[in-house]
């Protein structure tokens, strides 16, 4: 299996013209271009000098005759986050007719680059590492969905590794919003990391984000496994490979892998949208749990989870949900928020499965005063509650916080949600 | 596991009839905000276990009493037994193996 490299494929292909800008030229009276640090199918990325700030930063144009929209979609997606996983923006301007991008200077190695490198040496990413580096990834990119948008183009060469450990996703340049039904209809991206439905043009409505989603897993695999899932160069022969009833899997390359880990993400490239945890979100949290529970041997201890609910038939109701998804389940119990604040500090949980009205704390607060004191975010909270309003379930996303309803269809919803995190067991 | 809910399931249900009694019991006393409590962890339960109606029953008294001021007038007194009446039948009916769960 061989590692293609890939481009856009709407990418009109590149006959090598002369950079758009020279050396030395200044950009709005400010941006004094030093280097040349790239070029694509579509446009360029330079180094510039920012004379203002006195500060090194990223110019990226779009060829002039091809369409500018998306440097402006690129530039608006990225202002419309602040997260360090994620690229910078600064401004947008105009030179000799071109327009320009001037993004955060972002040094340090692609991730392509080191699987490259690694695989030159012969090595390949060992198993906490990569799932670090998925959790920072799929971190960043939950960021990107909860603004509505999806990347459309996740894959090693656009996630850089920069000084301080800090992972950044890159190359907005094919964002579009969730909601854009044409655009996603429009085949895009880099073919090994598209989804089988992408490949097609038949990306449902709303379901962007899954493509993301699947880029994620094949990512995960070529860290994990240090080859890329799928055979093949074309589209056809792609869109083959990622439908056939034989998936790769990751255990089929490695022995050392946690069957959990090799089931996620073989959940993450399932051909079907639906069969993939729904959103950068769920994926993060399940990465993370498996994270916190990888011991030094790289086996995974039981999930440990929290129920807080003043509520006995409710505890009781979701003990037995959580075990019919996960018997193995470490699951602790309290009435409370306080007792629940306390049981956190002492061991903080994989899952706290809360119940928003309690008799001391209001269960909202309770999230408040666990991502303030930042004990809360090595472990996923969801909130269970009977009659959560529209502005509480809002509020509670901000938090990072998911929300279900108790109703007849809790045990189903709550089972899915605990397999997520504990993929492997059905 | 299957046996193990069932059973839970069932013990819960032979529950509902003294849960509907304790819950007229607070409103009988006027204590509100205890009431309110009690119909809340009935709303949210009974609808958890599968009894939908007797949890919507629940989650309309538990409106009722939230939008009261402190001592509910007779108009809203009238609503709150009224809805406990149908709470006390869907219990019963529950119990019987009838409700909606079932």
């Amino acid at each position: 299996m061989s590692r293609q490299r890939t481009r856009p494929t709407d990418a009109p292909a590149s006959s090598e013209p002369a950079p758009v800008f020279h050396s030395g030229e200044l950009l709005a009276d400010t941006y004094e271009i030093r280097a040349l640090l790239g070029t694509g199918g579509m446009g360029e990325v330079y180094e510039a000098h920012d004379r203002v700030l006195n500060r090194r930063v990223a110019i990226k144009i779009v060829r002039p005759g091809l369409n500018s929209d998306y440097l402006l979609r690129e530039g608006r997606a990225l202002a419309a986050i602040h997260h360090p996983g994620v690229v910078g923006v600064h401004t947008m301007g105009l030179h000799r007719g071109t327009a320009f991008l001037v993004l955060e200077r972002v040094q340090g190695l692609s991730l392509d680059r080191m699987l490259i490198d690694r695989r030159g040496r012969g090595e390949r990413f060992g198993v906490g590492e990569a799932l670090d580096l998925l959790v920072a990834i799929a971190d960043a990119l939950s960021v990107v969905h909860r603004a509505g948008l999806a990347h459309r183009d996740v894959k090693p060469g656009n996630v850089m590794l920069a000084p301080g450990g800090r992972i950044v996703l890159m190359d907005f340049g094919l964002v579009l919003p969730q909601a854009d039904r044409a655009g996603h209809r429009s085949v895009a991206g880099s073919l090994q990391y598209m989804p089988p439905e992408a490949l097609t043009g038949d990306v449902a409505e709303g379901a962007a984000t899954l493509g993301d989603v699947y880029a994620l897993g094949v990512l995960g695999f070529e860290l994990l496994s240090g080859i890329e899932p799928f055979d093949g160069a074309e589209p056809l022969q792609l869109y083959r490979a990622k439908t056939h009833a034989h998936q790769p899997r990751v255990s089929e390359h490695r022995s050392d892998v946690p069957v959990q880990l090799d089931e996620l993400i073989s959940q993450l490239m399932a051909p079907a949208p639906d069969d993939r945890p729904q959103g950068a979100e769920a994926a993060v949290w399940a990465l993370r749990a498996m994270r916190g529970r990888m011991g030094n041997g790289g086996a995974l201890r039981p999930l440990s989870v929290l129920i807080v609910d003043d509520d006995v038939d409710m505890r009781d109701a979701l003990t037995l949900y959580v075990r019919a998804a996960a018997p193995d389940a470490e699951v602790e119990s309290t009435q409370g928020g306080r007792q629940a604040l306390k049981s956190v500090r002492r061991r903080v949980p994989d899952l706290l499965l809360l119940d928003l009205d309690l008799p001391d704390i209001n269960g909202i607060e309770v999230c408040m005063l666990l991502r303030g004191m930042q004990l809360g975010d090595a472990c996923m909270i969801v909130s269970v509650s009977g009659r959560a309003t529209r502005a509480d379930v809002e509020l509670l996303q901000q938090l990072g916080v998911q929300s279900l309803e108790k109703g007849p269809a809790l045990m189903t919803e709550l089972v899915q949600l605990v397999q997520r995190l504990r993929p492997g067991l059905k | 596991m299957d046996a193990l809910l069932a059973q839970v399931r069932a013990q819960f249900t032979a529950s509902l009839p003294s849960k509907v009694a304790a819950l007229q019991q607070l409103v009988a006393r006027g204590v509100w905000e205890e009431a309110r409590r009690a119909a809340h962890k009935l709303r949210g339960s009974a609808s958890t276990y599968g009894h939908t109606a007797l949890g919507a029953t629940a989650g309309a008294i538990e409106e009722a009493l939230l939008a009261t001021s402190d001592q509910p007038d007779e108009e809203a007194r009238a609503g709150i037994a009224a809805r406990l009446a149908e709470a006390h039948a869907q219990a019963a009916q529950a119990t019987r193996g009838v409700g909606d769960a079932e």
